[in-house]
């Protein structure tokens, strides 16, 4: 009887021990993300076809539909960004009234509005106004390189076209026999390669960028490349001149650095050729008040981070907007690409500032983007004024100073300074929180830069100019706002406001294209 | 009733003594080993976690050096209450709260200053924040490396 007391219970233990000893196995620290034979074909680019091997990402990704949500100073609700006199959805308290000013006789003056998700790109990208819509023979006035960042189908077309696709029409891809809005926007194989899932690039300007600089893809950490796959898109960019290479193709300006100072530096050469045979500035157009030749930004999320706290500490842009999250007990990367702000719980930041709480997370955040904000709507400001002062210098028929030639190119050089500076903190989508050092910096040489402009123009006209440049700016340049390709067309409503006076009326033409539909027959005029 | 040397009760005692020691011997083991990292490392949710105190200077010590009291009296109710926890957590798929709750972070910081006696007593700052980990944060989980580096997907 005690026997068997004695053999079960060592039995027992000896099989405990077992079961111990065998189920456990000590972690490795060599990291191994999953490995995957999809059977895809690496050349697909239909987001649906990687539905049934990846429900809970797909799934993930489709929350990037969310366009209601907004955090205090941005979110998805595509609002006018110029807009602050009416509420959501038409516009928003933290608007910037000056943009259509800023960007006069620029497309981007017709319309700008919040950015909605990934799965929202080429919808978005049909309705702007930025492309022409009205033209008879169906063109949009604008380069196929546009296309660069709302679909994978990029690959193919390069591939197609080669090196003469950037300069084709925009429009000419639009039609929906062409791409598919849905299916085909920015999707699983902008990011990976969709036999093996892992990563990799599709955009030519970043490809071109790392050969450039020579760096080579294969042997980036994984670290790395959860960073790069999103600087294909989330960075400054600009089209090529067709005197120094492939016409409209996109580049990335790093060469000299990621700063706004690497890139006004970078701009004065990359445009048209001079007589001497040399590159001279760059310029994305011409302002319609000011008549200097100016540069847009486009949001460099890429280069404002890189070096700001989070970014030189080797946090990847995955960590914080793709975090991680466990469905039905499955570990895997959000891939609804949204501000952390949207949680209340701020979980992607507790991910590594686990001992804070979401609210003290959060307190943080606003901190850096209250002032951010409130520095750039005055650098906006103090930008109007360097315009309006040119302007008027430009016209100014009073004594002019000796060196008038002199200082006026110095004015017009500082007004191009002043709003780049501007633009590489207002089209950024952080608010400053990428980099809070460096967001103040940038603006606040754009405000130095600004008044340089207007202390300029004031002198070359022997300060003729001033008394007109007195008082509130608002007053002197009423916002503008409301603008578009339709509103140009009416000579009446530009004499509305002194700014828009400054516009030529646009011939009456009826709308050609509605989305991705064309509403007028294209009979004779098909290429 | 016979002599002590060949009755039943001596031949209880003695196997009663001898399972006594196999159970003894048994549990101290069960106790040994689902205090290490491959046994807790066996859990979904605390792959993180043992990942990165391998890579740390905290390595050679087991989970419950830190994770557990040291008083085998208080520490059997405490690791079998909190241990049920995390496996109904694991089951359930839910992540290791954090932060920790306010009873495994007294356990914890009383088994920091249990090793590191001679810093506390020499050390003039100690009382400068609550908790040890207050400063030295990152120290066991190195929550501030990058996350691509401490995890991955499907783990």
């Amino acid at each position: 009887m005690n026997k068997r007391i004695v053999t079960t219970a060592l039995a027992s233990a000896m099989l405990l021990g077992v079961v111990l000893l065998s189920g456990c196995q000590d972690v490795s620290t060599e990291l191994k993300a999953p490995k995957y034979k999809t059977g895809i074909a690496e050349t697909e680019t239909r987001m649906s076809a990687f539905k049934g091997q990846f429900p809970q990402q797909y799934a993930s990704y489709m929350k990037n539909n969310e366009d209601k949500i907004m955090t205090d100073y941005k979110g998805s609700v595509p609002y006018h960004k110029n807009d602050n006199v009416n509420p959501l959805p038409k516009g928003f308290k933290h608007a910037q009234p000056y943009l259509k000013n800023l960007w006069l006789g620029y497309p981007f003056m017709y319309e700008y509005n919040e950015t909605r998700g990934h799965t929202y790109a080429i919808d978005d990208f049909v309705n702007i106004d930025r492309i022409n819509r009205f033209a008879a023979d169906g063109k949009g006035n604008l380069p196929a390189t546009c296309w660069n960042c709302k679909t994978p189908k990029m690959m193919e077309w390069v591939a197609q076209y080669g090196d003469k696709f950037w300069s084709m029409d925009v429009n000419e891809f639009r039609a929906k026999d062409k791409i598919s809005a849905h299916d085909e926007t920015i999707g699983c194989a902008n990011c990976h390669d969709p036999a093996t899932m892992e990563l990799r690039l599709y955009s030519e300007p970043l490809k071109d960028w790392l050969k450039r600089s020579g760096k080579d893809w294969q042997k980036m950490s994984r670290n790395e490349k959860r960073t790069l796959v999103c600087a294909q898109c989330h960075v400054e960019y600009y089209f090529t001149h067709k005197d120094n290479g492939p016409a409209a193709k996109p580049v990335f300006p790093w060469d000299n650095g990621f700063n706004p100072e690497d890139m006004y530096q970078y701009y004065k050469g990359h445009g048209a050729k001079g007589p001497d045979g040399r590159p001279g500035p760059f310029a994305d157009w011409v302002h319609a008040a000011s008549k200097v030749p100016m540069i847009k930004m486009q949001h460099p999320e890429y280069e404002t981070f890189q070096d700001g706290p989070h970014g030189a500490a080797g946090v990847s842009c995955a960590d914080c907007h793709m975090q991680y999250v466990r469905e039905d007990g499955k570990k895997i990367s959000s891939h609804w690409m949204t501000s952390p702000m949207k949680d209340p719980e701020m979980r992607a930041c507790r991910q590594c500032h686990a001992d804070k709480t979401g609210e003290y997370l959060r307190q943080r955040v606003l901190y850096t983007q209250q002032k951010t904000f409130d520095q750039l709507l005055k650098a906006q400001e103090m930008s109007v004024k360097a315009h309006e002062a040119v302007r008027l210098a430009n016209a100014y028929e009073g004594h002019r100073a000796a060196n008038y030639e002199a200082l006026m190119a110095e004015a017009r050089d500082m007004v191009r300074k002043g709003q780049l500076f501007w633009d590489y903190v207002s089209a950024e989508n952080s608010v400053g929180f990428h980099n809070p050092a460096k967001a103040l910096d940038t603006l606040m040489t754009s405000m130095e830069c600004s008044q340089k402009a207007v202390d300029l123009a004031t002198e070359a006209t022997d300060f003729g100019i001033a008394p007109a440049l007195a008082g509130d700016i608002k007053k002197l340049v009423p916002p503008i706002l409301t603008l578009s390709r339709k509103l140009q067309q009416d000579p009446e409503f530009l004499k509305q406001n002194p700014w828009t006076k400054l516009l030529p009326a646009l011939p009456k033409a009826e709308q050609v294209w509605e989305g991705q539909n064309r509403l007028t027959s294209q009979a004779g005029q098909d290429k | 009733m016979g002599t002590p040397r060949n009755g039943p009760w001596l031949k209880w005692l003695l196997g009663g003594v001898a399972a006594g020691v196999v159970l003894m011997g048994v549990l101290a083991y069960a106790m040994t080993t689902t205090d290490q990292r491959p046994f807790c490392a066996s859990c979904h949710i605390m792959q993180e976690a043992a990942v990165t105190q391998k890579m740390g200077t905290h390595a050679n010590l087991s989970c419950n050096d830190c994770h557990a009291p040291h008083n085998l009296l208080v520490k059997l109710p405490f690791k079998a209450q909190e241990g049920l926890r995390d496996v109904v957590g694991n089951i359930m798929g839910h992540d290791i709260p954090r932060p920790l709750s306010l009873r495994t972070r007294d356990v914890v910081n009383a088994n920091c200053k249990a090793c590191h006696t001679q810093t506390n007593i020499n050390v003039a700052s100690m009382d400068a924040k609550p908790y040890c980990v207050d400063c030295h944060k990152g120290v066991a989980h190195m929550r501030m490396k990058p996350i691509s580096t401490r995890t991955v997907a499907y783990e």
